[in-house]
């Protein structure tokens, strides 16, 4: 058990915790500030993980613009704090645990038994610059593509996102 | 030669198949004309072959009809000289009787289905008498038995007609069934379908399998020509219209078996047993149906039995090892019956659907011209010297006698008391119906419908030929030429398997001509109009129940019905009701509630809602999952 | 030396499930898409993982277009959400079943 090892087992559990604890939530705002959490946390992860690049990328677009745009529209909407009865609590939990927990034990065996699961992780870095050489060398074609796919996402956001200019509006706009 | 032949067959089934699909929208003359000239189309070609049969070459292949594998049947022909008279003689009946339909069916609104099954008849008849290749044949075979039963039901709306034709049907089949099996089993042992390359080859036949095919082939016979046991279909099968009994059960049909049976002779003639048991069942059987005959009273039963009991006489011929002399009597009581039944159609429909002889009468005055026609036909059938029948029918039964087993010499007496009873049936029918009864109300002739000439006058070919067909075998020794038994000497069974000398030959047949006359004058005394008749036989009570047995057939048809038809029925009712209704049909339907419930089940899944198809995404995802790790798995 | 590969694996793994339970089990649209982002964030981990254990940067590349399409897609899905709101006034997903068959 290194030093990292130690430092990776820490993070997990905080991850674990904090993402649990996101989805258990009735508030939404709840469950988003523990999902910050918990991808802080991973970005740190990814840190001991050798790729600082990608840390400071998870904070930048999952943590801080990915979540604050949730903010904003759990802002924007205004939801019911409720949701659904008490009864019907198991019956919407009870199929998703078991099938999950299913699916786990099957990964969990997968995983275990191949024998490169044993290999321990030796520590390396990829420098933000060999990252980039390598990004724009090998995969250049692929940025281009999601760059457009970021476009059409703008686009379609807001499209949808805009307010008809009609009467009609005041109406659509009360909440029922 | 080979278009003659294939124009033989083309032309009644053309006919039948023309009428099939148009005949409804053509006017009523010319749907006629085309039935009738088919057939008579059918009798040139026949007449056009017929001076080449017997040449070196005989097989035609006319098309290649099945092809699988290595199994092949074409439709060949074999035209030796048996082929070639029976041609003629179906060709030729068949056209008279289509002409003779063509005014008996003048009030008939069916014309067109009527001659469309007899032009298939035709056809289906002709493709038997000259088929070579045995699947060929069964084609045929099923399709007069098919025919058979679509006309002796024709006016099916009466339901004993058409209970009658289901009848027929059903116990030709028990025949076919055999004669199925015959032909599988010549295939096995044999692999051959080819009746002349079967004939050539029969002598590799051990005796046992040649008495198998033999026994089988005759079931097969004695479905289809209504030999004991299934004779009961063919006195019921006189519902159908009277041409059509003229045809099919007198001339052609019924004879079929028989004709089978020669053509296939060299196998069966491999086999003493087979031959034995031919020529007993026939004996029987002629003997059995000569009774019944006499007991009848319906003109047509009368008629029916007799030709169960010709037919069996011509069994008997091949039973003998004679088929030149078989061949003889089937063409002559082609003639001979064909003329009986269409006078008796002539009666009939003169005297307003009247069947019953003892309610005919004096038909002398009313009908001359078939009262002469009508003796013809009766002078024929009860062979009465030197006409007709009586040659024949007496070379077959010296034929019999003649065989050196003493089994033989019995079945040739028994042949000859057939043969006696036979002239007594025959005049009693004519005495009774044609003479003139004073017992007959006065005012009778007035009611009579008034036939066609042409109607009558059709038959006067057939009366002079089966009047003087005697002279087509008139035998050697009492000079004559014999000319069909040296025609048929080159087929197989052609010269009698066991000569008769001519001395004995001579003195047998003046016996028993002058047997049949004394007898002729025995059924005047007995059936003469005056009516004595009644004081000539014993006490009423005995008369009665003898009448009453031979009327029923010694109830063979009741027998049947309550040994064999009636627990099937029960049987069937019984299936019907529980199996099938219940069982069956509750199998079905509970199929289709069960598959109902499992869909409205399933419907529950496609709910609409995104949390359900969440949930579906998740079952799969975990499925792909396992199923990964299982393949992954069982490959370490 | 850190931990042996297959823990890391594991953990992304859990992760994953974590979020497909929620994804699965919450009736609020806006959990489900946060159920979404889990899932996704826990393959980016298990790449990253992967990418140190082969010491081959195309996993951490593959990570790049996971933030990138998981962004967009997050705007559209969020877009879509408020548009809902505004039309029907409910986020809830058992509000939504006319495709009920």
């Amino acid at each position: 058990m290194t030093f990292y090892g130690v430092i990776f087992y820490l993070l997990a559990i905080v991850v674990l915790v904090s993402t649990l604890l996101a989805i258990t939530r009735r508030q939404v705002v709840h469950a988003v500030v523990y999902l910050i959490l918990s991808f802080v946390t991973t970005a740190l992860l990814f840190y001991l993980l050798g790729a600082p690049f990608l840390a400071v990328l998870e904070v930048m677009i999952y943590a801080g613009a990915i979540m604050v745009l949730f903010l904003f529209v759990v802002m924007t909407v205004r939801l019911e704090p409720q949701e659904g009865t008490k009864g019907e609590t198991l019956r919407q939990w009870l199929p998703a645990i078991v099938l999950s927990f299913i699916s786990f034990s099957v990964g969990g065996i997968l995983i275990f038994e191949t024998p490169t699961s044993r290999l321990v992780l030796n520590t390396a870095v990829a420098t933000p610059m060999a990252f980039g050489h390598y990004l724009f060398k090998s995969y250049w074609f692929p940025v281009e593509i999601v760059s457009f796919l970021l476009l059409i996402g703008l686009v379609g956001a807001l499209y949808l996102g805009r307010q008809e200019s009609k009467p009609s509006r005041e109406k659509g706009e009360n909440p029922s | 030669m080979k278009t003659i032949l294939f124009l033989l067959l083309l032309f009644p089934f053309a006919g039948g198949f023309l009428l099939a699909l148009i005949g409804r929208y053509l006017p009523r003359r010319a749907a006629e004309w085309i039935g009738c000239l088919s057939v008579l189309a059918s009798l040139l070609m026949a007449i056009l072959a017929f001076p080449s049969a017997g040449e070196k070459r005989s097989l035609f292949t006319l098309f290649d009809w099945i092809r699988v594998g290595d199994f092949s049947a074409s439709m060949t022909v074999s035209y030796d000289p048996l082929a070639a008279i029976m041609t003629l003689m179906v060709t030729f009946v068949s056209s008279l009787i289509h002409l003779y339909s063509v005014s008996f069916m003048r009030n008939d609104r069916d014309y067109v289905r009527y001659f469309c099954y007899m032009n298939f008849f035709v056809f289906s008849m002709l493709v038997i008498t000259l088929a070579d290749n045995l699947v060929f044949l069964y084609l045929g075979w099923e399709g007069v038995g098919f025919c058979s039963y679509s006309l002796i039901g024709f006016w099916y709306s009466d339901v004993v007609n058409a209970t009658a034709g289901r009848k027929a049907f059903i116990l030709t089949r028990i025949g076919d069934v055999a004669f199925g099996v015959a032909i599988a089993l010549f295939f096995l042992f044999l692999n051959q379908f080819s009746i002349s390359a079967i004939n050539a080859k029969a002598s590799s036949l051990n005796a046992g399998t040649a008495t198998l095919l033999a026994l089988l082939l005759f079931w097969g016979a004695v479905g289809k020509s209504a030999q004991l046991p299934l004779i009961v279909w063919l006195p019921d099968a006189m519902a159908g219209p009277t041409p059509v009994s003229a045809l099919i059960h007198a001339a052609t049909m019924v004879t079929a078996g028989a004709y089978l049976l020669m053509r296939l002779f060299p196998v069966i003639a491999l086999s003493p047993a087979a031959l034995l048991t031919i020529a007993a069942v026939a004996a029987l059987t002629g003997l059995f149906s000569a009774l019944a005959a006499l007991g009848q009273k319906d003109i047509k039963r009368i008629l029916a039995y007799s030709t169960i009991s010709q037919v069996s006489y011509m069994f008997l011929g091949v039973g003998a090892g004679d088929v030149a002399g078989s061949m003889a009597h089937l063409i002559v009581h082609a003639f001979f019956k064909a003329l009986l039944f269409l006078g008796a159609g002539c009666v009939i429909q003169a005297l307003r659907e009247e069947h019953d002889i003892f309610k005919m009468g004096n038909l002398r005055h009313r009908l001359p011209a078939v009262f002469w026609l009508y003796l013809a036909g009766a002078v024929s059938l009860g062979a009465i010297p030197p006409f007709g029948s009586f040659f024949g029918k007496d070379r077959i039964l010296l034929s019999t006698f003649s065989h050196p087993e003493a089994v033989y010499k019995v079945l040739a007496v028994i042949g000859e008391l057939g043969a006696v009873i036979t002239v007594l049936y025959t005049f009693r029918m004519f005495f009774v119906a044609f003479l003139s009864r004073p017992s007959a109300p006065e005012g009778l002739e007035k009611r009579d419908l008034q036939i066609p000439k042409f109607m009558i006058w059709i038959n006067l070919p057939l009366a002079i030929l089966a009047v003087f067909a005697a002279g087509l075998d008139f035998p050697e020794a009492f000079g004559g030429r014999a000319w069909l038994s040296r025609y048929l000497a080159s087929v197989p069974g052609g010269t009698p398997l066991f000569p008769i000398s001519s001395g004995f030959e001579r003195s047998a047949e003046i016996g028993s001509g002058l047997l049949n006359i004394a007898v002729l004058v025995t059924a005047y005394f007995v059936y003469r109009p005056e009516g004595r008749f009644l004081r000539w036989l014993s006490p009423a009570a005995l008369r009665e129940t003898l009448g009453a047995i031979l009327f029923h057939g010694f109830y063979l048809d009741r027998f049947y019905q309550i040994a064999l038809v009636g627990p099937y029925q029960k049987m069937a009712e019984v299936l019907w009701s529980k199996v099938d209704e219940r069982g069956v049909d509750h199998l079905f339907e509970d199929t289709g509630i069960a598959l109902r419930l499992s869909s409205f089940g399933l419907r529950r899944w496609t709910t609409g809602r995104l949390s359900t198809y969440l949930k579906m995404l998740l079952l799969g995802l975990m499925a792909i999952i396992s199923a990964l790790a299982l393949g992954w798995y069982s490959l370490r | 030396m850190i931990v042996p590969y297959g823990n890391v694996l594991l953990l992304a793994v859990t992760l994953f499930f974590v979020g497909a339970v929620c994804a699965v089990a919450r009736r609020n649209l806006l959990m489900i898409l946060i159920g979404v982002e889990v899932m996704l964030n826990a393959a980016g981990l298990a790449l990253v993982g992967a990418s140190l254990k082969w010491q081959s940067l195309d996993g951490q590349v593959f990570v790049l277009f996971i933030f990138a399409v998981a962004a967009s897609e997050v705007a559209v899905g969020l877009a879509l959400i408020v548009y809902l709101q505004r039309r029907t006034g409910s986020v809830n997903a058992d509000h939504y079943h006319r495709m009920k068959g």
